[in-house]
């Protein structure tokens, strides 16, 4: 295997967080005598990345995700441990490196407010030193295929959520980093508006062969364009492997759908049959059962053969359900 | 060092600027009251005869002078940076492969550049209507110059400093507002240094805060000897290279304990 672009070992940040309690006597009190408390939002985290790979950071909201992501880019400097990303460490912030990273935050704006978006541009076209041609033909590719000609002309304050987007991701990719940083990309924005940022995050990955690491709160995004999926939890990284295997691990089990052409009666006894088995609650006429995956195939066989079956579907149960029961219980 | 995108920030913050003219024109008003309160009363102070030397004519010209050269040091942007850095703003400028400096000083160029769109023409309106009297010559001139800049330079600079405090304490600017008294106090604003009362003027001319504002406006008027002047400069520059260490310092020790709050 290659080296990795992205080598991460014991990574730990710890946020020193003044503490009060509320009211006026204890913010009095805080005056004199400040209470820091230390908070770790990411402990002892290793991983490496190839060049080239799609990477998903998900986990609920707190848990250290977009602080991994700051510390990678260079905005941190971690507590203890080490990165070597492009082998360039992150926190030295050399220019070098900082030319090869693009870091797209869904909620903080890489643009000048008052000015069209392509004012902006230009402007950091030139702070990346980007030669005329490729700035224009790269901006060019990036206004086409993100359809964006109308808002060019307005200043970005004018601009609406999903627009404004499209520009942070143009001012985000105009110099060609090689390896991208995307924090919460799709926020805010509506279900086709995340179709498109979808497909096009995916074909610019392809063709570019960029590195992308992006955090999402929609599986969608992370389902749709990351092979690979880090759970991060409490600051600890508690999973890193394939979103699919993750499900596979956390939700033994298939949803067997069924429907029948004619009346049941002994349906219950013909469940009591295998005792991995449970009946869900009925919709719309569709039965639903959860069964263990092993027993999918015997349990199949056997519904076909003894009942009535007008129609069969096996499907996994949906990633959220699975992440959910992550979040809740923090555990895999 | 990266000239080429200081250079287009610097066209580009100018273009945002310009659309909030009035906000800045206001602004500049502002600053340009106390001064002119001063004016008066000194003028009035002075009558027919002269104070420290300083005749009402010669007292226009120092102040309409000041009015021009404190507007042309005010380093407004530090005002900006503790906020930009309380509230994470400045995470955008430290991913570019460019120092942040550079956004403060493209805002301080293209600030001077619509202050002075008003300063200029109301200070020569009033030039028309209370006659100052200004013995220019070339000598005085060629010293103004570069004491003008180490003016900009240490205030800048200074008040930078002060700003990138914020990376420890949250509100860090009433360091500025301490830095705007005491020139105002101290840097010739109040009263020109002449008249201000003898160990004033001592702690006057050793502090940095003179060398802010008045200096290279009695260097313009000819109120310094020869000696005055040399000395002048070179506790000047002393500061100036003072303030730009103590940024540097700062800045290296700030930023790593920068948090990125937000997003």
């Amino acid at each position: 295997m290659a080296e990795p672009i992205i080598q991460v070992s014991h990574l730990t940040k710890v946020y020193r967080v003044p503490e009060r309690a509320p009211g006026l006597a204890a913010s009095v009190q805080s005056l004199f005598k400040p209470q820091y408390r230390g908070v770790e939002a990411v402990t002892d985290i290793s991983f490496s990345v190839q060049a080239g790979e799609m990477i998903g950071l998900i986990g609920p909201n707190g848990a250290g995700k977009t602080t991994t992501l700051k510390m990678l880019s260079g905005l941190l400097y971690p507590t203890s441990g080490e990165a070597v990303v492009a082998g360039f460490t992150p926190w030295a912030r050399q220019p070098d490196y900082l030319r090869r990273i693009s870091m797209v935050m869904g909620n903080r704006s890489a643009m000048n407010w008052d000015i069209p978006p392509l004012d902006s541009f230009r402007v950091i076209s030139q702070i990346y030193r980007v030669p005329t041609n490729q700035y224009r033909q790269t901006v060019d590719e990036l206004i086409a295929t993100l359809d964006m000609g109308e808002l060019l002309k307005k200043p970005v304050r004018n601009l609406s959520l999903g627009e404004r987007m499209k520009c942070e991701l143009v001012a985000g990719l105009l110099y060609q980093p090689d390896i991208l940083f995307l924090d919460e990309p799709t926020l805010g924005l509506d279900v086709a508006m995340q179709r498109r940022l979808r497909d096009f995050l995916k074909a610019y990955n392809q063709k570019q062969a960029v590195t992308v690491i992006l955090t999402s709160h929609y599986m969608a995004d992370v389902a749709a364009l990351c092979p690979r999926v880090m759970l991060i939890h409490h600051g600890q990284l508690i999973y890193d492997g394939a979103l699919q295997a993750l499900a596979v691990r956390l939700a033994p089990f298939k949803l067997v759908k069924l429907q029948f052409s004619a009346r049941v009666v002994n349906f219950e006894d013909f469940i009591a049959q295998f005792p991995g088995v449970e009946q869900l609650p009925m919709e719309n006429g569709l039965r639903t059962l959860r069964v263990p995956r092993a027993d999918v195939a015997l349990v199949t066989a056997r519904l076909l053969d003894s009942l009535p079956v007008a129609d069969l579907a096996v499907e996994d149960p949906p990633i959220e359900a699975v992440i959910d029961q992550i979040y809740e219980e923090g555990v895999l | 060092m990266n000239h080429r995108g200081g250079w287009e920030l610097i066209k580009n913050t100018w273009q945002s600027w310009i659309q909030h003219r009035g906000f800045f024109f206001l602004l500049a008003f502002g600053w340009m009251l106390p001064l002119l309160v001063y004016l008066f009363i000194w003028m009035a102070a002075a009558g027919d005869g002269s104070i420290a030397g300083l005749t009402q004519e010669s007292l226009a010209g120092y102040y309409l002078l000041l009015i021009l050269t404190n507007q042309l040091t005010y380093a407004t942007t530090n005002w900006t940076v503790g906020d930009n850095i309380r509230y994470g703003q400045i995470s955008r400028w430290l991913l570019q492969p460019m120092s942040p400096i550079y956004h403060a000083l493209s805002q301080e160029i293209a600030g001077k550049i619509v202050f002075m769109l008003f300063s200029v023409p109301i200070t020569g309106l009033l030039a028309l209507i209370i006659r100052p009297q200004l013995n220019l010559d070339g000598v005085q001139i060629l010293r103004f110059m570069p004491a003008l800049l180490l003016a900009w330079g240490l205030r800048f600079f200074w008040g930078y400093w002060l700003a990138l405090l914020a990376f420890w304490s949250t509100r860090a600017d009433s360091l500025l507002a301490l830095q705007d008294s005491l020139i105002f106090l101290l840097g010739g604003h109040l009263a020109p240094i002449a008249l201000l009362p003898k160990t004033m003027q001592v702690i006057a001319r050793i502090l940095p805060f003179r060398y802010m504002s008045a200096f290279p406006v009695e260097i313009l008027t000819g109120q310094l000897s020869n000696q005055e002047a040399l000395v002048g400069f070179a506790i000047q520059a002393g500061w100036t290279v003072a303030a730009f260490l103590l940024y540097r310092w700062v800045w290296v020790h700030g930023v790593r304990r920068y948090e990125a709050v937000g997003g």
